[in-house]
C-alpha cells in the first residue's frame, strides 16, 4: 500500500524545486526589463533636457555675479553690463562701463539672458534702433522685471585675440520682452573712461585698447606709451607689439621698430609681426 | 474491491508472457524479419537491445509461434554450468539422458549420431551471462549446422565486444530492438489496456500525458510498465481513501504521473 501523504509531500518538494529555475529566470527577466526601462526613461529625460536648453550660450546676470557669455557686439561701441561682465571660454576680459543700470525689481537673484543671432541681420539694417527677442526655450527668470537702460558706452576686450577690432558698441541688449535703448557715442570720453578703469585694475587689455584707440585717432605718442605699458604688463600680446612698432614707425623711429619686431619675432615667431616687418622694410607701411 | 484502476494496474504487471505481446508496426516488422531469418540457413541469430526493450517478450512470442510448426526450445534463464548446459540440450533436443558429467566432446558425439534430423532452434535469453568459453562452444556447435541458435544480448559495450570477437565473422542475422517512440508508447499503453477491457483507462491517456510518460521512461517498456502500475495503484489508493475528487479522473493527472515517477525512482526527489 502506497503512502500517499508522504508521496504527495515529496511531489510538492519536487515541484518547488522544479519551479526554482523558472522563477529565477522570470525574476531575472523582470529585473533586466526594469533596469532597461529605467535606463531608457533616463535617456528620454536627458534628451528632453537637451531639447529644452538651447545650445546657444546664454547671458546670465546675477545680482552678486552678473555674467555675459556672448555679448552682442555692434559698431565699435563697447559692450554693456554692470557691475562686472565675464565672458566664458574664449572671451576672458570684459571691459565694463557703467553704461547699463540693471534694476532688479524682484527678489530673485538670477537673470538669464539669451543672445540672439538675429542681431547679425539687424546690424545690416542700422536704421532699426532696437529689437526685442524672446527665446521660448530659455527660461528668463528676471526678464520681465529687469530694465536695462544704456546711458554710457561699454567696452569689451577679447583678451585672447586682443583685437580691438572685435570691440564693438552694442546698441541694444534686450532680454525678452523688455526694451533696451542704447545710444551711440563716439567721443574721446571713451578713452578717458577706459584709462580710468585701467588705472584701477591695471588690465593689459584696457591699455591695449587705449593704445589702439590713440593710434586710430593719430595720437601715436600716446599709442606708443600705452602699448609700452601693455607690453610691460604682458609681453605676449602680439597686437600690442604691432601697435607699438607701428607707433614707432609713425613717430619716425623705423629702425627701432624693426629691431623691436625682430626681437619679438625671434621670441614668439609671430606671423603678424613678420608681415608688419616685411611691410616696414619694403616701405609699404610708413 | 475491483475498480477500473485495479484492473488497469494489473495490466502493467511486469510479467513476460507471450499472450501480453502487443503488436506495434515497427515491432511487427522486426518480428517478421526474425521469423524469416529462422527459415534461412543461418547458424546463429543475435537479438540485442537495451534492457526493457522487449527482447525476452520477443523470444517468448517466437517460441509460442514456432513451437506449433517446428522444434524450438526456449531457455529463459541461462544455464551457467557447462556440463549442465550440454546435458539439458542433450536431453531436450536429442532425448539423451546423462547422469554424470557431459563435456562438449561427448555432446558433439551425440549430435553427430543424430544428424539428418530436422534442425532444432534453441532460444537463449540473457546470453551475456554465459561465459566466453561456453559461448565459443555454442558457436562451434552452431557451425555444425545441427542446432540453430537465437540468442539475446543486452546492448552494452562489453556485449558488443563479445559480438564482435566471437560472432561477427559468422553468418549472422543481427536484430536490434529499441525503445518506443512517444506515438508507439501511446499505442502500446492503449492496446494493452483495451486488451484487458479497460477502455475507460485507455481513454484517459492523452497525448500530453503520454509525452510526459515518454519523457520519464525514454520509451522503455519495462520502465513504462513499472510507472503505469504505480500510477494505477495511486489512483486506486485515492479511490479507496475517497480523495479521487482532488485529482483528475477524466485524463491522467500530471501530478499522479510525477508521484509515480518519484515512487519508482524515475524522478529523484
Amino acid at each position: 500500500m502506497l503512502n500517499i501523504i508522504e508521496l504527495e509531500r515529496r511531489w510538492f518538494r519536487y515541484k518547488i524545486k522544479s519551479y526554482i529555475p523558472h522563477t529565477i529566470i522570470i525574476l531575472s527577466i523582470i529585473t533586466i526589463s526594469l533596469v532597461m526601462l529605467s535606463f531608457l526613461s533616463n535617456d528620454k529625460t536627458v534628451q528632453f533636457t537637451k531639447v529644452a536648453i538651447p545650445e546657444e550660450p546664454s547671458i546670465g546676470i546675477d545680482n552678486n555675479k552678473p555674467e555675459i557669455q556672448k555679448p552682442i557686439i555692434h559698431n565699435h561701441l563697447p559692450i554693456i553690463v554692470e557691475p562686472t561682465v565675464e565672458k566664458k571660454q574664449e572671451k576672458k576680459i570684459v571691459v565694463i562701463e557703467p553704461n547699463i543700470i540693471i534694476k532688479p525689481t524682484n527678489t530673485r537673484s538670477r537673470v538669464q539672458l539669451s543672445p540672439s543671432l538675429d542681431f547679425m541681420r539687424k546690424m545690416q539694417n542700422s536704421m532699426q534702433p532696437y529689437y526685442s527677442h524672446e527665446n521660448t526655450n530659455v527660461q528668463r527668470a528676471y526678464a520681465p522685471q529687469v530694465e536695462v537702460v544704456k546711458q554710457e558706452q561699454q567696452r569689451v576686450y577679447d583678451a585672447q585675440q586682443t583685437d580691438v577690432e572685435n570691440i564693438s558698441d552694442i546698441e541694444e541688449v534686450v532680454p525678452v520682452a523688455k526694451k533696451i535703448s542704447i545710444k551711440r557715442q563716439n567721443t574721446q570720453n571713451d578713452i578717458f573712461e577706459i584709462i580710468k578703469r585701467f588705472k584701477k585694475n591695471n588690465n593689459p587689455a584696457l591699455s591695449l585698447f587705449v593704445a589702439k584707440k590713440y593710434y586710430e585717432l593719430g595720437n601715436y605718442q600716446q599709442a606708443y606709451n600705452y602699448a609700452l605699458l601693455t607690453n610691460g604688463i604682458n609681453e605676449d600680446i602680439e597686437s600690442s607689439w604691432i601697435i607699438f612698432s607701428k607707433s614707432l614707425v609713425k613717430l619716425g623711429k623705423k629702425k627701432k621698430a624693426i629691431t623691436v619686431l625682430r626681437k619679438y619675432i625671434k621670441q614668439s615667431h609671430s606671423s603678424g609681426a613678420k608681415i608688419l616687418l616685411d611691410e616696414i622694410r619694403s616701405g609699404k607701411f610708413r | 474491491m475491483s475498480s477500473i484502476y485495479v484492473n488497469s494496474k494489473d495490466v502493467f504487471l511486469d510479467i513476460v508472457n507471450a499472450k501480453d505481446y502487443i503488436q506495434l508496426d515497427r515491432v511487427s516488422t522486426i518480428y517478421q524479419a526474425l521469423k524469416d531469418s529462422i527459415k534461412k540457413p543461418l547458424k546463429m541469430i543475435l537479438l540485442y537491445g537495451r534492457p526493457g526493450t522487449g527482447k525476452s517478450m520477443f523470444l517468448n512470442k517466437l517460441h509460442q509461434d514456432l513451437s506449433a510448426s517446428q522444434e524450438v526450445y526456449l531457455y529463459k534463464t541461462p544455464i551457467l554450468d557447462e556440463s549442465e548446459f550440454f546435458k539439458t540440450l542433450a536431453q531436450d533436443i536429442f532425448n539423451a539422458k546423462y547422469s554424470g558429467e557431459l563435456n562438449f566432446t561427448q555432446f558433439m558425439k551425440i549430435v553427430k549420431a543424430t544428424q539428418g534430423k530436422e534442425i532444432p532452434v534453441v532460444l537463449l535469453d540473457e546470453a551475456q551471462l554465459y561465459s566466453e568459453a561456453l559461448m565459443e562452444k555454442i558457436r562451434l556447435l552452431s557451425d555444425t549446422r545441427t542446432v540453430k541458435f537465437v540468442i539475446t544480448l543486452h546492448k552494452t559495450e562489453k556485449e558488443d565486444i563479445i559480438a564482435k570477437e566471437h560472432f561477427q565473422t559468422r553468418i549472422w542475422e543481427t536484430i536490434e530492438l529499441e525503445n518506443a517512440s512517444s506515438a508507439e508508447l501511446k499505442i502500446y499503453i492503449q492496446k494493452k489496456l483495451m486488451k484487458a477491457n479497460c477502455f475507460d483507462s485507455a481513454n484517459m491517456f492523452t497525448n500530453k500525458a503520454v509525452n510526459r510518460i515518454h519523457k520519464l521512461t525514454q520509451g522503455n517498456y519495462r520502465d513504462t510498465n513499472k510507472l503505469l502500475y504505480t500510477l494505477f495503484e495511486l489512483y486506486s489508493e485515492y479511490e479507496n481513501t475517497h480523495r479521487l475528487s482532488s485529482i483528475k479522473t477524466d485524463q491522467i493527472s500530471n501530478k499522479i504521473i510525477e508521484m509515480s515517477a518519484i515512487h519508482t525512482g524515475l524522478i529523484n526527489a
